[in-house]
């Protein structure tokens, strides 16, 4: 009963403020906007929005980015399945199946299917996300010190790299820059300048926020524009039809075999909606009686990635709440939110800030069940915002990030660092690494190195004590585990001759 | 040499020079912490060793398989297009890389040459503020005569070479001009539109950030785009 008794109290403070009511309704329209429009994301929208979420109050700031995290993770399926453009990687099995029912004059249907399993799985999973997060950031506080936190760190990069980009090496050594950037500026025990190069800027490291704003807006337009002969969207004609019940009772596994799926996958760190959109994908192909119709334009392929996806967005908001650790790219900036605030994610924000964790839970679940409503309406005005030619948004886009970047602290070298790193992210994207997995080592490289030597000095930098703490050293055997698997797969296991997955 | 290629030697040969310059480097910062016996030498460090450990599995993995994908990745959800787009652009020679890497050395041309000439002509003044805005123009030039050539080159040095310009010529003046200038990059060429969306597109901005948020943005130091930019906002707030 506490539990719902704090939803109500989260529902009440989100819905009696004004303002929390626009900031909502502006996430939801803008998470849906900016997931479903081709050359941008959510993570473009969150990276414009971050600087200036230091004007509203943290409840707002983490609230907005939760909101969009659930609506741009669905708005990425409308392009997907009218374009074959997948808004996201996480949205891009929806494509193997969608676009052909776009093909097909079924592209209705579809959309229809995507707004109503996102919406299912998305509010399910925040269902859990509500009951599970406080008591496990309740055993967190007595049972996570430095070891346990860096093992997580650990754990979490581990499985990233094995995720993001290209090849296993690509994605560690995108990794590996991300932790390096961390280096740079004060060590976090002595103060000892490191790799500030004599340069006064440097000194309090690179600040994230201008990174982030580079590597996935600035080198996003970049991008575009070299893709931009490729030749422009047409928006087609569309109506907007749900599935009737008996389709979608017919495919109840697979909706509650994707829910879980996409929640386990949410769960841990550094995995997030992309893999649960592909696990929720190959095993409805896996558990399907009729597996070569996919791929093809069947109805289950777009609902089992669909609710997978949006499932793990709930799930992905435990790591970061009861243990202070971001999973993917979004939840590492709503790190930063938190920092601009002067406040760390982690089991203590249960009880110091325990308003803000219910405001956000309540605007999750709201969020979710608006993605039926809001994604029903809201829908035909985005295929007809998509007409929007790119060469007008990019110069917006860009715009916005240097305003974002320089409101920060009012150094124009902010700008020039953040147009830097969209450079840099361009180069390194076009040759298979991953941005995401920078980012996600620049934020857990702090935290990573602060545990480290918290930890050490905690066992008295003997090793061995990793040996007496089960969960850090579960934890940091898994992590080793996967590398290995991860190392093996490079050195021993061949390529299939044939591509597992549609691709329409 | 197996499926190598020159690029991946290429690649490999700067990850491992970066890996050399962080480890010779870190010689700079090698003190010990009462406190911390590892001093504050040992994270960097171990950072450099999986780094180059890395791009030797990449070398690796380049020799044996080319630029395939690794088994395990999910290779659909890591392509972006963006290595394709560079592929069909032809946007991946040597001289191609030459030629950005030429060009996106205008904005550090900027930052620096006017320092050195001020410092040569022992100057002060007003005529500080002549010799940035001659050099701006002949960078300008130099940047308007190779971006007919390479327009990705173009497209990733003029952001950089706007954000250097910032602090002199400020935000409210060179703003009009960059808008119109990513326009062009993306292919637009038709000045009624151009015209149109630059100033809704700035209007919208500065209405937002200006008028209602009183963001603070540069106004410049050089004259007279210090006095367009407190006119300005001036006038708006």
């Amino acid at each position: 009963m506490d539990a719902f008794d704090n939803f109500l109290t989260g529902t009440v403070t989100l819905f009696s403020d004004p303002l929390g009511i626009m900031i909502f309704f502006g996430g939801v329209i803008g998470g849906m906007l900016f997931g479903a429009i081709p050359g941008v994301s959510m993570l473009t929208l969150a990276a414009i929005l971050l600087p200036f979420t230091a004007h509203l109050s943290p409840e707002h700031g983490i609230m907005l980015f939760s909101v969009i995290y659930c609506t741009g993770v669905y708005g990425g399926a409308i392009t997907a399945i009218l374009f074959n453009i997948p808004g996201a990687p996480e949205n891009a099995p929806t494509a193997f199946d969608g676009y052909p029912m776009t093909l097909k004059g079924q592209a209705g249907k579809a959309v229809g299917a995507a707004v109503m399993c996102s919406a299912l799985g998305g509010t399910i999973s925040t269902i859990i996300m509500m009951l599970a997060t406080a008591p496990i950031a309740d055993w967190a506080i007595s049972a996570f010190g430095p070891p346990e936190i860096f093992a997580l760190v650990f754990f979490g990069l581990a499985v990233a790299a094995s995720v993001g980009a290209k090849t296993f090496w690509k994605g560690w050594l995108s990794i590996l820059i991300g932790l390096m950037v961390a280096v740079v500026g004060l060590d976090p025990v002595g103060g000892i300048k490191r790799y500030d190069f004599e340069m006064p800027y440097l000194l309090a490291g690179i600040h994230f926020i201008p990174t982030i704003l580079g590597f996935f807006a600035v080198s996003e337009i970049f991008v575009q524009a070299e893709k931009k002969a490729k030749g422009s969207y047409v928006a087609p004609k569309l109506s907007v039809d749900f599935p009737s019940l008996t389709e979608l009772i017919a495919h109840k596994w697979a909706v509650i075999r994707s829910i879980v799926i996409g929640f386990f996958c949410g769960i841990l760190p550094g995995i997030g909606a992309t893999l649960a959109a592909f696990m929720g994908y190959n095993e409805a192909v896996r558990w399907s009686k009729t597996p070569e119709e996919f791929g093809k334009g069947k109805l289950e392929g777009v609902i089992s990635s669909e609710t997978a996806n949006n499932a793990a967005t709930g799930a992905a908001m435990i790591p970061l709440l009861a243990l202070g650790l971001p999973g993917g790219a979004l939840t590492a900036m709503m790190v930063g939110v938190f920092q601009m605030h002067d406040m760390e994610p982690g089991p203590l924000v249960f009880i110091n800030s325990a308003d803000l964790v219910w405001v956000v839970f309540a605007a999750m679940f709201f969020a979710n069940v608006s993605i039926l409503f809001v994604g029903f309406l809201e829908t035909k005005t985005i295929i007809n915002l998509l007409r929007i030619p790119f060469q007008f948004l990019a110069p917006m886009i860009l715009l916005l990030a240097t305003v974002g970047a320089y409101a920060v602290r009012g150094l124009t070298i902010d700008v020039i660092v953040m147009f830097l790193a969209g450079v840099i992210g361009f180069f390194l994207r076009r040759s298979g690494y991953s941005v995401a997995g920078i980012v996600l080592g620049l934020i857990l490289g702090k935290i990573g190195e602060q545990t480290f030597a918290q930890a050490m000095q905690m066992l008295h930098f003997e090793w061995s004590g990793f040996f007496d703490r089960p969960i850090a050293l579960g934890l940091l055997i898994v992590g080793v585990i996967t590398l290995m698997g991860s190392v093996y797969g490079e050195f021993f296991k061949k390529k299939p001759p044939a591509a597992e997955t549609p691709t329409s | 040499m197996g499926k190598l290629r020159p690029g991946h030697l290429v690649e490999a040969a700067m990850w491992l020079g970066l890996c050399l310059f962080l480890f010779i480097y870190s010689f700079q910062f090698d003190q010990d912490i009462e406190i911390y016996k590892f001093g504050a030498t040992a994270w960097p460090r171990a950072i450099v060793l999986l780094m180059a450990i890395a791009a030797l599995g990449q070398l690796y993995h380049h020799w044996k398989r080319g630029d395939e994908a690794s088994v395990q990745m999910i290779s659909a959800a890591v392509d972006d297009g963006s290595e394709e787009a560079a592929h069909e652009a032809h946007h991946e020679g040597l001289k191609w890389y030459a030629s950005t890497f030429a060009m996106l050395l205008i904005p550090f041309a900027y930052m620096r040459i006017p320092d050195w000439i001020t410092a040569l002509l022992a100057a002060e003044g007003g005529s500080v503020h002549v010799i940035r805005i001659v050099v701006a123009a002949i960078l300008i030039g130099i940047f308007l005569y190779t971006m007919r050539r390479n327009m990705i080159g173009a497209m990733l040095t003029l952001p950089l070479f706007f954000a250097a310009m910032l602090e002199d010529m400020g935000f409210y003046s060179l703003a009009p001009f960059f808008i119109i200038g990513v326009m062009i990059m993306f292919g637009e060429n038709r000045p009624k539109p151009m015209l149109a969306i630059m100033g809704l597109i700035f209007g919208l901005l500065m209405l937002l950030f200006v008028n209602i948020l009183y963001v603070g943005l540069p106004v410049g130091n050089i004259h007279p785009f210090y006095d367009i930019g407190s006119w300005v906002v001036t006038v708006l707030q």
